[in-house]
């Protein structure tokens, strides 16, 4: 008989082990948690790391091989670029005077400044679930939570964790994120979220509350923009295109689909926009 | 506990490695999982308490790097882990084959059980699930491929580290 039970409770002690760390885990307070969290994040840190500045010493070592007639080509180009944003900057300078002129005049408050943080891609974790990019540089550089990410091509994301060394930064393809955003030449307010990520196939994103007069299609795609509500990312920035439209099922609003910059899976770079007066 | 600090030591190395085979993939947008790596070993072969201490804080590693709920990986590995625990006995569990098959299976779980837990937040979840399922067979390959070599390895440290798995029999 005492043999019977000692057996049944050898059988279950496994369970009886499980359900007693489960019970530990949910009376655990927060703030032991979120230490848990930065501990073990911070553990993978140094990895992920060093992995990508063995990468950048590889492209550095594969770059060494291009003959001198190629880098003599390629900075002729450079310097052809240098010279036409040159004139871009230029341009810009004068147009700004204008704009802070303009906002004087009016008695506007004054636009968002913010500070470039250059940021090599340290690694990127692209599921079906989310889509996420460690950056090298965290608290260490003043990366703030939620700053607004981008790059050459328009928007990547925003920064969702901050950590000492390194940051984490969520894709604009993401399914969870959502922007407020306008369609190029119109001024109406609509919402963008990330949501479809083919396999072997350029991300996708959803546009909601879009006006029934709004057409476009894979031939004519309307440029998606950043509307600068919501206080996160700076108006103009570009996020897609749509290229798909239909009616929504109440038929008050349209729903389209946004194709998204295959550059995004591929970054090396990204730039974040750390505000220059937070709060 | 020098068995569970070895084993975990094994599923850090396989973290990272996974991580940075994902990271590389990524413009393919193919993904890989490999949660049955985490449980298979150490829930076959080693002891209850050694087994689920390293299997959790595996878990923790794979919580803290991923937007889900702190302790949601650690939770369903521990599952996994107590469930295989429970079977150990009915199966050849000194068998490669029987590891790879233990692995394969749990990884299947394991993927569908995350699955169905991040569906919800996607807009379009019909649209998502031919990009599951890509990454659910991408991954079983791998696991398949790999883990022979994994379970070896871990074999090996606990050897090194002069831990002594309980016979098997």
């Amino acid at each position: 008989m005492r043999i019977g039970q000692s057996q049944r409770f050898d059988q279950a002690r496994p369970f009886v082990a499980l359900g007693a760390v489960l019970a530990a885990w949910l009376v655990a307070p927060v703030a032991l948690k979120e230490f848990a969290r930065a501990s073990f994040f911070e553990m993978t840190a140094p990895i992920t790391v060093t992995a990508s500045y063995a990468s950048d010493l590889r492209r550095f070592w594969t770059l060494r091989l291009h003959s001198k007639e190629e880098l003599i080509e390629a900075g002729r180009d450079q310097a052809r670029l240098d010279a036409s944003y040159s004139l871009a900057v230029q341009q810009n300078g004068e147009l700004q005077a204008e704009v802070e002129r303009l906002q004087g005049l009016l008695r506007m408050p004054p636009m968002e400044h913010f500070r470039f943080e250059h940021a090599r891609v340290a690694q990127r974790d692209f599921s079906g679930w989310w889509q996420r990019m460690v950056i090298r540089k965290g608290r260490d550089y003043g990366i703030p939570e939620g700053a607004p990410v981008v790059y050459s091509g328009g928007v990547v994301g925003r920064v969702a964790e901050v950590r000492a060394y390194t940051s984490v930064v969520e894709l604009i393809s993401n399914p969870g994120l959502r922007i407020a955003a306008v369609v190029e030449g119109d001024t109406r307010p609509i919402s963008y979220q990330g949501a479809e990520n083919p396999v072997f196939g350029a991300a996708k994103g959803v546009v909601e509350f879009l006006p029934l007069d709004v057409y476009a299609s894979a031939t004519a795609p309307k440029r998606l923009a950043t509307s600068g509500l919501g206080g996160v990312y700076p108006a103009g920035l570009t996020i897609g295109r749509i290229v798909h439209v239909e009616a929504s099922a109440d038929g008050l609003f349209k729903t389209g689909e946004v194709a998204l910059d295959p550059r995004l899976a591929e970054l090396t770079e990204v730039t974040v926009l750390v505000p220059s007066n937070p709060g | 506990m020098r068995g569970a600090a070895a084993v975990f030591l094994t599923l850090y190395l396989l973290r990272a490695l996974v991580a940075e085979a994902n990271s590389a993939l990524s413009a393919a947008h193919v993904w890989l999982f490999a949660g049955g790596l985490y449980v298979a070993y150490s829930a076959l072969v080693l002891p209850l308490r050694q087994g689920l201490s390293a299997t959790l804080l595996a878990g923790l590693l794979c919580d803290a790097v991923a937007p889900v709920a702190f302790g949601t990986h650690a939770a369903l590995f521990a599952a996994a882990h107590v469930g295989l625990f429970a079977l150990r006995e009915r199966v050849q569990r000194d068998e490669i084959a029987v590891r790879v098959a233990a692995a394969l299976l749990v990884n299947l779980a394991l993927f569908l059980a995350l699955s169905s837990a991040r569906l919800r937040l996607v807009p379009a979840e019909a649209a998502a699930w031919p990009r599951m399922l890509s990454d659910l067979i991408c991954s079983e390959a791998v696991v398949a491929l790999i883990a022979p070599w994994f379970f070896a390895l871990q074999a090996r440290t606990l050897e090194l580290a002069r831990v002594q798995p309980p016979r098997i029999g």
